[in-house]
């Protein structure tokens, strides 16, 4: 006698959403750099609304569910108050340019100092430790408040939240690994008027955190390897200053996006310029300007001791030049040259003054 | 062996670099760009493509507009340079193109388009452009 | 080596054009060298082990020293000595018990040890077509997770400037872990569109809601979105692994696993240490679970994910009425089970409470 076949249970299934889904028959092909977010913008995927009604966190292009709960507290919806033309391409770069301070700097290189250069080193990293929790805290902040929608910019200021924890830990790890310790913390990060923190609008945020901020640090960064008494520190500083590259860039490109597309707001991205270069040389935000107790411990490490501090000093100077030529080539690059054309700004008559 | 600079010596060069992933330090990674380095009144095109150098060649002046920036220096800091880097397996901490660049009251790197953020892209992609170099201490080079 | 802090602090002058241009002609005044000596601890020297220099190698001396309530609400790093009259931000989260982990010091370094790259290490090559309704299943499962992840992002960023930096390590492990959720989002949605498909229909989001909404503390935003949303979301990925149609799909959700999982070792951890570190916390918590059942059991009732989930395990639609539902059914059982575990374990057991829309899957 043959065994009646088992019928298996059989349960309700709902498929009525796969009529409400989005778009749908989209096939993204990876490209030469492989499957980047740049191949994803095809069709209703890769249309990015002026404005965005997106207020329940669904993902750009997905289907809409009309009793879906309105859970964003997004501030930020216009494209314009955010949007860069290259966040795939700095999000994918970001992706692949990760590194590890645990094993990707040559600690075993760092060796004794004299006293005076170790101290002058351990300021720096205190502040510079101190300065990245700004870059670190900042944007993260913004992503929360800005929807979905626009994906790729939010995932590359979700990729600097990381670099800028990786700084954090690098410079911490500096200063404890050769003998001496962390230094008084120098309260540049602290909410001011007119700083970083207190910005209730991305753009004037990314003016002072990118351009003019990061800006100045990405230099700094760079003469680390001047400065750098060995491959560790040669390393970190380069490896910093590849990240910090990375986030110039995007604010940038994100003002330059701004210019081209919202030409009513320049006269007020003029004034977060204006306030921004008030503070370049003489805050306390740059630790090669004028008030920064850094600038002491840097002359003190370009010099290579305390004995050699004025021979230091001119270097900085050629640091304050740098930072302030490059300064104006990236705002020109974002639109806004005209500012040192017309008499606007006083950056013109700093560097020229610092020739 | 190859004469700095020639094609050959830049050719040489990117298969060492292609060839030995670690050569590619932490913090490399992928990398997209078209750089030129002009040396001894000769410019090279190269061309990055992710974590490999696909093309070098002579570039034409149209070529060279278009490029995202240009690396140019003296002859004979090009050859100290390289020099440097055959002496010591790679380049000394005074021999960098960063440092060096910083130690230039111009610099080396700028973007013929005077676009500083493709000129940023010396700074974003430093550590591929230095693995390049310091790769050069296994060709055997004479000037 | 440490000296008594000065008082006060220089704020910048408001500077005028003229100034401005003096002082950069002038360059940096005679120098006072005012910071050396300035150092609480001195002659620290930390050595890399066999890991490389990690953060956790750094917990030596009073830099090592985590305090209970860290009342700096400036930007002060640990060990780093004081300046006055820096005005306070709001780091309105001060207290260890509010977010501490023993293992985010390690969790933060084993993020970064184990990266991967989507666009290029995922062999999306190996992605071919697949029956529509299947197809139509994982890309509305990919699309519910991407939610998921874009939860876990907005949670966090809301919270990480509040936390206060006596407890760097955990705003530096958060760092990693919202990192890891854009992947996630970029992974999936690259996957939802790379195979002839397209996104799903949005989740009702109950649970999002009440991630989201969770204002009292970071604490009870963890409780949420990892012992109840998290612990779910673990049992997901490990089923779609199981499922997986081709090797892009074993890689993604291989490495999601490897994520979450790191994700859910400092939730447990950092609701364990609250738990045990602050008198009134248990109750809290049992009172936030309580709520987070009815919530979790409601969205399990009516959630996409559960059709999509027994065609994908089905096979199809076909499939998914039958063997598919009845492997989602035992995949909720396992977490509900799981959930249980971790409750014990906490310190916080719901096996006698446990709400009836969960407790029924328990059956299976």
């Amino acid at each position: 006698m043959s065994e009646a076949p088992v019928k298996q249970h059989e349960y309700d299934l709902d498929t009525s959403w796969m009529q409400k889904m989005g778009e749908w028959g989209v096939r993204a092909e990876p490209g030469k750099r492989g499957l980047t977010l740049a191949e994803l913008q095809i069709g209703s995927y890769g249309e990015v609304p002026e404005i965005t009604r997106n207020m329940t966190g669904r993902p750009r292009g997905a289907g809409e569910r009309p009793e879906a709960y309105r859970v964003g507290a997004y501030g930020v919806r216009a494209k314009s108050e955010i949007w860069l033309s290259n966040a795939t391409f700095l999000y994918e770069e970001a992706l692949q340019r990760q590194w590890s301070s645990a094993t990707d700097v040559p600690w075993h290189t760092v060796e004794p100092l004299p006293d005076a250069v170790e101290e002058a080193e351990c300021l720096l990293c205190t502040f510079f430790n101190e300065v990245e929790f700004v870059a670190g805290d900042v944007p993260a902040r913004w992503v929360a408040q800005t929807s979905p929608d626009f994906l790729e910019p939010r995932h590359v200021l979700l990729a600097q939240v990381m670099d800028e924890s990786r700084h954090m830990d690098v410079f911490r790890k500096r200063a404890l690994v050769n003998g001496g310790g962390l230094m008084r913390m120098s309260g540049a990060t602290s909410g001011f008027v007119g700083s970083i923190d207190l910005a209730r609008d991305f753009t004037e945020m990314s003016t002072r955190l990118h351009i003019s901020g990061e800006g100045a640090v990405l230099t700094m960064f760079r003469m680390g390897e001047l400065f750098g008494q060995n491959d560790a520190e040669k390393t970190m500083y380069r490896l910093c200053a590849q990240d910090e590259a990375r986030h110039v860039a995007f604010g940038v490109m994100h003002l330059r996006y701004l210019a081209e597309t919202a030409p009513d707001r320049r006269e007020e991205i003029e004034f977060y310029l204006d306030e921004a270069e008030a503070q370049i040389m003489s805050g306390v935000q740059n630790p090669a300007g004028t008030q920064a107790e850094t600038s002491e411990a840097l002359a003190i490490l370009l010099g290579g001791g305390k004995e050699h501090y004025d021979e230091g000093h001119k270097q900085l100077l050629v640091i304050r030049r740098r930072q302030l030529k490059e300064y104006m080539q990236r705002v020109k690059t974002a639109g806004f040259g005209a500012r040192f054309e017309n008499g606007r700004s006083t950056i013109p008559k700093q560097y020229e003054a610092a020739l | 062996m190859a004469r700095f600079p020639s094609l050959d010596w830049f050719r040489e060069v990117r298969d060492v670099y292609n060839s030995d992933s670690t050569l590619h330090k932490g913090g490399g990674g992928a990398c997209h760009t078209t750089a030129a380095f002009r040396v001894d009144g000769k410019e090279y095109l190269i061309q990055f493509e992710g974590t490999k150098i696909g093309d070098i060649r002579g570039a034409t002046a149209a070529e060279i507009k278009e490029v995202d920036f240009v690396i140019e220096m003296p002859f004979d800091l090009w050859k100290d340079m390289v020099k440097n880097v055959q002496e010591h397996g790679k380049a000394e901490r005074r021999y960098t193109l960063n440092s060096i660049d910083l130690s230039q009251a111009e610099g080396i790197a700028h973007s013929p388009s005077d676009d500083q953020y493709r000129q940023d892209l010396f700074y974003r992609y430093n550590q591929n452009f230095q693995d390049y170099f310091d790769a050069s201490a296994r060709v055997e080079t004479t000037f | 080596m440490a000296k008594p802090p000065r008082g006060g602090m220089a704020v910048p002058a408001a500077v005028s054009e003229g100034a401005a241009a003096a002082q950069s002609v002038e360059g940096v005044p005679e120098p006072t060298y005012e910071w050396m000596g300035l150092s609480a601890e001195w002659g620290v020297r930390v050595r890399p082990g066999e890991h490389g220099l990690r953060i956790s190698d750094l917990n030596v001396g009073i830099y090592g020293e985590v305090p209970e309530l860290w009342d700096d609400q400036t930007r002060r790093p640990r060990g780093a000595l004081p300046r006055p009259g820096v005005p306070p931000l709001a780091y309105n989260l001060r207290a260890k018990h509010q977010m501490w982990a023993d293992s985010a010091a390690n969790l933060y370094e084993e993020a970064i040890q184990r990266r991967w790259i989507p666009a290029t290490e995922v062999p999306w090559e190996t992605l071919k077509p697949l029956p529509e309704d299947v197809e139509r299943a994982m890309c509305q499962v990919c699309t519910e997770l991407m939610q998921y992840a874009n939860t876990e992002i907005e949670i966090i960023t809301y919270w990480q400037d509040q936390m206060s930096y006596g407890y760097y390590e955990v705003k530096q492990f958060l760092a990693t872990a919202t990192f890891d959720c854009a992947r996630m989002i970029e992974a999936l949605r690259k996957r939802a569109l790379g195979n002839g498909g397209g996104l799903g229909v949005e989740g009702r989001g109950l649970v999002n809601r009440m991630i989201l909404e969770s204002r009292g503390g970071w604490t009870e935003s963890a409780v949420y979105l990892y012992l109840v949303r998290g612990t779910f979301t673990m049992h997901v990925l490990r089923g779609l692994l199981n499922a997986a149609h081709n090797d892009a799909e074993r890689m993604i959700f291989a490495k999601a696993i490897e994520d979450q999982a790191r994700h859910l070792t400092y939730g447990y951890d950092h609701i364990r240490y609250a738990i045990a570190h602050n008198a009134a916390e248990a109750d809290i918590v049992q009172t936030l679970l309580m709520l987070g059942e009815v919530m979790m059991g409601a969205e399990l009732e009516e959630t996409t994910m559960k059709p999509a989930l027994a065609i994908v395990f089905g096979g199809g639609i076909a499939g998914g009425r039958t063997v598919g539902m009845e492997t989602y059914l035992h995949l909720v059982g396992d977490f509900v089970r799981n959930y249980l575990a971790v409750c014990e374990w906490l310190g916080v057991p719901r096996a006698e409470m446990l709400h009836p829309l969960l407790k029924k899957y328990l059956e299976y």
